[in-house]
């Protein structure tokens, strides 16, 4: 893409984004989501073929939808408070509409069928910002607007993300569409405590967002879309294998690595109120979701399946793609755990 | 504490910066040293706990476990040494790294305080025996074998997590000492059935139960040794402490819950043994060998009257000692025949007699002869569940009986009889192998002597 452009694209979507984040009037917040959306549309077509227009398509159509009943509810909402600053109590049935959209955004089920096939139909990097940093903006809004949601549907729209995108992902190969149905699963962890302490939200979202850039970066790093690709690559970038696979039981929350703090302290909010059923449905269905991370981690570092080049001189050449920021997002995603207390404290 | 759990954590750099032919020496001696330590910690006066430090401490329960963690790990390290001689000294340390992060995954579990702590450290070891079945096992099916490994364990153990916080929330700390004075009653309710349940279901799968058994053939069949000896020796026995820990605070509804683990237990240490006989795969034999004596200790947990936890203490170390040393003799086999299978390996009394007397040995061990110490291990929690209802001895018996009858059908199978006719080449057996042997028949032996030490709350 053109430099220039790129620039204008990039800071656009960023300005979005930020726009959203420090805004208190509901009609500047909606702006920075669709700066945020058109910007990003972009990007999604960077490399031109057909499957990414389809799902560049795809994305602009559920996101002005989203947009659309969002700027629905700030309309009608304004018959209540009277005024446009997100006072964080707005009626209870725009708030529903409000949430609603903004599930849409996120791809919570049941508006989550877009989100395996745009980040399939794109290459590994807009990929990652769709599962990462497109995210932010909406959980913005939701922070500001948590006492009003409906507890009931909230919870219930995170137990069917749960469910979705544990069992969505068992029946796939390609890498992009695993990362996308690991990020369904994790939204519906995210918003379940929004209710109860949405700092926790937060902290499970930067915990994600880390993860998540961990294992793109990794999969970037030898361009691998598929698992018959990533059982090849041990020839290629022998260290970094063990290191995917760590990574993948952080994502599925083992202990002691950092996946299993805000598991951990989701589940600690959820029983401070007494909810027991959900966290136990929660945990035995992210379990589908470490199973075929563990399939990811047995082709990559555990078997040595058949392939077609086993010269030793690939990864004894040096690796000129640049890989930003690895190494601290590797240490941050493996080793968190023992800071827990402190982090705790934030809360 | 600290004098046991630094020096484990420096055997990593101790494998890692060795020099390629010392690093079997270097590891098997440090280890060695390191497993002097729990000795230090058996002087318990009135069986107070010895605390270290706020997070880790150590008490008559959880000594004598450490002091099998401890001594396993050199025995590990002498084991695998055949296996691996081939290997790049890349992966040889990569292997040693493993055991090593699992055993101090395994000292902390068993030294923490803290619940919680328990909790993490009790998933950590899930990690490192995954890589080591999975990585370094034989044959196709050890992925199978890691997926039902990992996965019945997670899904016991999650429930485990939610509940522990709800106590956290309810009794203001999950601190192991404090939790004996502070637990309040259960009651019969429907959510404090459930309560119970998920306390529970982590480590019935883990001892394993024998309805949630599946993985424990499979896990410990793909494993290479050291991954057999440690699942065998340690990772069931954390499962036997972990529930002997939490029914402090599940009483009273203990006696009435426990009636169907309780029935689960007796039946299925029948159903094991009599497996035991049908057995054509030597390591699957010691592996429903296991399923049967762990079955007596979650018999003991449950009843949880003072013998039975005694004798569930004295089984949990015998019956470590003895089937990671009939785990040892069996890789002795496969080393030399590549082929787990007993008929292939017959009447080796005559090539390697002294491997027949560590074999005479471990089998008569495992069927419990007196005066061992599995022996009172078995007789304890015998007569325990004896007082319980007199109808248990049948079944008790039963099983000893059966117990009996597979050891001696290992021992005849594998040591008696002519040798076959296809074994022309099979090397002697190693100095190193004897002296593996040795070092876990010598516990037993001594321990026999003076069992005292290992029973655990004694008054």
């Amino acid at each position: 893409m053109n430099p220039l452009a790129q620039l204008v694209i990039y800071s656009t979507m960023i300005m979005g984004t930020l726009i959203t984040s420090l805004s208190s009037h509901w009609f500047l917040a909606w702006a920075g989501l669709e700066m945020n959306m058109l910007a990003f549309t972009s990007i999604l077509i960077k490399k031109a073929n057909p499957r990414s227009t389809e799902a560049a398509t795809k994305y602009f159509l559920m996101q002005s939808t989203a947009s659309m009943i969002l700027m629905m509810a700030i309309t009608l909402n304004n018959l209540f408070p009277g005024q446009w600053i997100m006072m964080n109590n707005p009626n209870q049935l725009m708030s529903l509409i409000m949430m609603m959209a903004l599930a849409m955004k996120l791809g919570m089920t049941p508006f989550h069928f877009w989100l395996p096939e745009v980040t399939q139909g794109t290459p590994l990097i807009p990929g990652l910002l769709l599962l990462t940093w497109q995210k932010l903006a909406p959980i913005m809004i939701m922070y500001q607007i948590y006492p009003s949601i409906n507890t009931n549907i909230l919870m219930t729209l995170s137990t069917l993300s749960i469910m979705a995108g544990s069992w969505g992902g068992l029946n796939q190969t390609q890498l992009r569409k695993i990362l996308a149905y690991s990020s369904i699963t994790h939204m519906g962890w995210m918003m379940m405590t929004l209710v109860y302490n949405p700092n926790i939200t937060v902290f499970y979202l930067l915990v994600y967002i880390i993860m998540t850039s961990t294992a793109f970066m990794t999969l970037n790093l030898s361009s691998n879309t598929t698992t018959l690709m990533l059982s090849r690559a041990w020839n290629k970038l022998t260290w970094l294998m063990p290191l995917m696979s760590i990574t993948l039981l952080s994502m599925g929350g083992l202990p002691p690595l950092t996946g299993f703090l805000p598991k951990w302290i989701t589940i600690q909010e959820l029983t401070k109120n007494n909810n027991f059923i959900m966290p136990s449905v929660m945990v035995i269905m992210t379990l589908l979701n470490l199973y075929f991370y563990l399939r990811l981690i047995y082709t990559t570092s555990m078997t040595l399946l058949p392939t077609s080049n086993n010269t030793k001189m690939k990864w004894q050449f040096e690796n000129t793609k640049p890989m930003p920021l690895m190494p601290p997002l590797i240490i941050l995603t493996t080793l968190l755990l023992p800071m827990s207390p402190t982090i705790l404290t934030m809360f | 504490m600290l004098k046991m759990v630094f020096p484990t954590i420096m055997l990593l750099p101790t494998t890692w910066f060795s020099k390629n032919n010392l690093i079997w020496i270097n590891l098997t001696t440090h280890s060695l040293i390191i497993s002097l330590i729990p000795i230090l910690f058996f002087h318990q006066t009135n069986n107070n706990l010895i605390s270290y430090s706020t997070y880790l401490s150590s008490d008559p329960l959880t000594t004598p476990l450490l002091m099998l963690t401890a001594w396993l790990l050199p025995l590990m390290i002498m084991a695998s040494q055949y296996h691996l001689h081939n290997e790049s000294p890349l992966r040889k340390k990569l292997y040693l790294s493993m055991m090593i992060s699992l055993q101090i995954s395994l000292i902390m579990t068993f030294m923490a305080t803290e619940l919680i702590l328990f909790y993490i450290l009790f998933e950590t070891t899930l990690i490192p025996t995954l890589i080591i079945i999975t990585r370094w096992g034989n044959q196709a099916e050890r992925l199978n074998a890691s997926t039902y490994f990992l996965f019945y364990t997670l899904t016991g153990s999650l429930p485990l997590l939610i509940m522990l916080l709800f106590v956290h929330n309810n009794l203001g700390s999950l601190n192991i000492p404090l939790l004996t004075l502070t637990a309040q009653k259960l009651t019969t309710t429907w959510s404090h059935n459930l309560t119970w349940l998920a306390c529970m279901m982590a480590f019935m799968v883990k001892m394993p139960l024998y309805g949630l058994h599946l993985w424990l053939p499979k896990a410990h069949v793909e494993a290479p040794i050291a991954g057999s000896m440690v699942l065998a020796a340690v990772l069931l026995k954390l499962g036997g402490y972990g529930m002997m820990r939490l029914t402090s605070i599940l009483n009273p509804l203990t006696e009435y819950m426990a009636y169907p683990f309780l029935m689960l237990s007796l039946w299925g240490m029948i159903m094991t043994s009599s497996t035991c006989l049908r057995q054509t795969d030597l390591k699957s034999l010691i592996a429903y060998s296991s399923v049967s004596h762990m079955a007596l200790v979650i018999m003991a947990s449950l009843i949880q009257t003072p013998w039975s936890f005694t004798g569930a203490i004295v089984l949990m170390i015998a019956h470590g000692l003895t089937s990671s040393m009939l785990f040892c003799l069996a890789n002795s086999n496969y080393e030399r025949t590549h082929s787990r299978i007993m008929l292939l390996s017959r009447g080796l009394q005559t090539l390697l007699p002294l491997m027949a007397f560590w074999w005479f040995a471990a089998n008569l061990t495992n069927l419990a002869l007196p005066p061992t110490i599995n022996l009172i291990g078995e007789l304890l929690v015998m007569m325990t569940s004896f007082s319980w209802s007199h109808v248990t001895i049948m079944l008790t018996g039963l099983n000893m009986l059966i117990t009996a009858l597979y050891s001696l059908y290992m021992l005849v199978t594998t040591q008696r009889g002519t040798l076959t006719s296809h074994i022309i080449n099979m090397k002697p057996s190693f100095t190193r192998e004897n002296m593996l042997m040795f070092m876990h028949m010598s516990p037993i032996i001594l321990l026999s002597l003076n069992p005292s030490i290992i029973m655990g709350f004694t008054t």
